[in-house]
């Protein structure tokens, strides 16, 4: 008899214990969408040979040529061609274009000067270039691996222009995937 | 006045206490009952989705059936309000927004609740899926132990986007990817 009410204890307690014990949840479904859809991205990258970038690595960067001259004053990493009536200066510049979610093969690389310059003779990747863009190439190259693409930035300088004259200008690189 | 009258006028008298007993007390029938209400006061927990105000907004939002859409997305490029680009790598670009989740408790004695999620059914190819930087599959996952009752708590969801191209590896890009995350709040 004893036995038999220990028994039924022991089975109240427990099964009171499993009762409050229990624990409740609740549920909910988050139905998430989104969208995606290929993009293009065009940055700049010193190169080896050229004149260091600043925002090397952006799609801002500024290219400091420092005090040119046609004769005996052309710094490290330019290249100063004199000619007949001016002299050209140049360096290389990398442009990387890396690819997103696309299956495009290649793309077309336009420049254009951001204010027109009736003095100097400005050109990209050997391609003169003016407040119009310019094709630079039709087939440019994907980056896959490395600092992209070698595009010379090319000033040409007349001999008139005076000693000291600080040129500057702007130039609006467009990639566009083929 | 005669004893006629007098005794009349007694009589009537004698009728006033009478008119003026309440009514309940000249003998109206009544009757009583009893009802005894019971209830069984069942405890248990509720959960909804909340927008949160540094993220997306939600459709269905304070219901625990919500939906979440993160816009068009991509490496680069314009992203919609309340979704950010955390990171744009090699093999892939994550965004990332916020949503709340609230679980309100009654008649428990329970102090805290534990939140866990999954992922429906497999992830799109070239998505993943995080919350609160816990990277979901199919099974369960414990996304926080001690969430509090009855206030929206913020969670972080992200989407790790593989870039590489359609077929290739990548997402399908161009139309709408949708998955469905399930969420379970049990109380501890």
């Amino acid at each position: 008899m004893k036995k038999t009410c220990l028994a039924l204890a022991i089975t109240l307690v427990l099964t009171i214990f499993s009762v409050s014990a229990q624990a409740a949840t609740a549920s909910g479904t988050l139905t998430v969408t989104a969208t995606v859809t290929g993009s293009i991205n065009l940055i700049f990258n010193s190169d080896p040979s050229g004149v260091t970038l600043t925002g090397t690595g952006t799609s801002a960067a500024t290219l400091a040529f420092g005090s040119v001259a046609a004769y005996g004053g052309c710094p490290a990493h330019v290249t100063c061609t004199p000619a007949g009536i001016n002299f050209a200066v140049s360096s290389p510049v990398d442009v990387a274009v890396y690819e997103y979610n696309s299956s495009s093969a290649n793309y077309t690389l336009k420049a254009a000067l951001g204010t027109a310059d009736a003095t100097d003779t400005w050109a990209v990747g050997g391609v003169t270039i003016t407040t119009t863009a310019a094709t630079i190439t039709a087939t440019g190259a994907y980056t896959a691996s490395g600092t992209g693409t070698n595009y010379p930035v090319q000033i040409t300088i007349p001999y008139t222009v005076a000693n000291g004259t600080n040129i500057s200008n702007t130039i609006a690189y467009t990639a566009t995937s083929n | 006045m005669k004893v006629h009258d007098i005794v009349c006028s007694l009589r009537w008298l004698a009728l006033v206490p009478a008119l003026l007993l309440p009514l309940s007390a000249r003998g109206q029938l009544t009757a009583t009952g009893t009802i005894n209400a019971t209830l069984i006061n069942r405890n248990g927990i509720a959960l909804v989705f909340d927008p949160d105000p540094s993220g997306v907004s939600l459709g269905g939002a304070g219901s625990s059936a919500a939906s979440l859409n993160f816009g068009t997305i991509a490496a680069y490029g314009t992203l919609s309000s309340g979704v950010t680009r955390t990171n744009v790598g090699t093999n892939s670009f994550t965004v990332q927004t916020y949503f709340d989740v609230q679980v309100t408790q009654g008649g428990l004695n329970s102090n805290s609740y534990t939140l866990s999620a999954r992922l429906a059914a497999a992830a799109p190819t070239g998505l993943g899926y995080g919350v609160d930087g816990v990277t979901l599959t199919t099974a369960a996952q414990n996304i926080q132990t001690n969430g509090t009752y009855n206030i929206d708590v913020q969670h972080s969801l992200s989407l790790v986007v593989s870039t590489a191209a359609p077929g290739a590896g990548g997402p399908t890009v161009g139309s709408p990817l949708t998955t469905t995350l399930n969420f379970t709040a049990t109380s501890n």
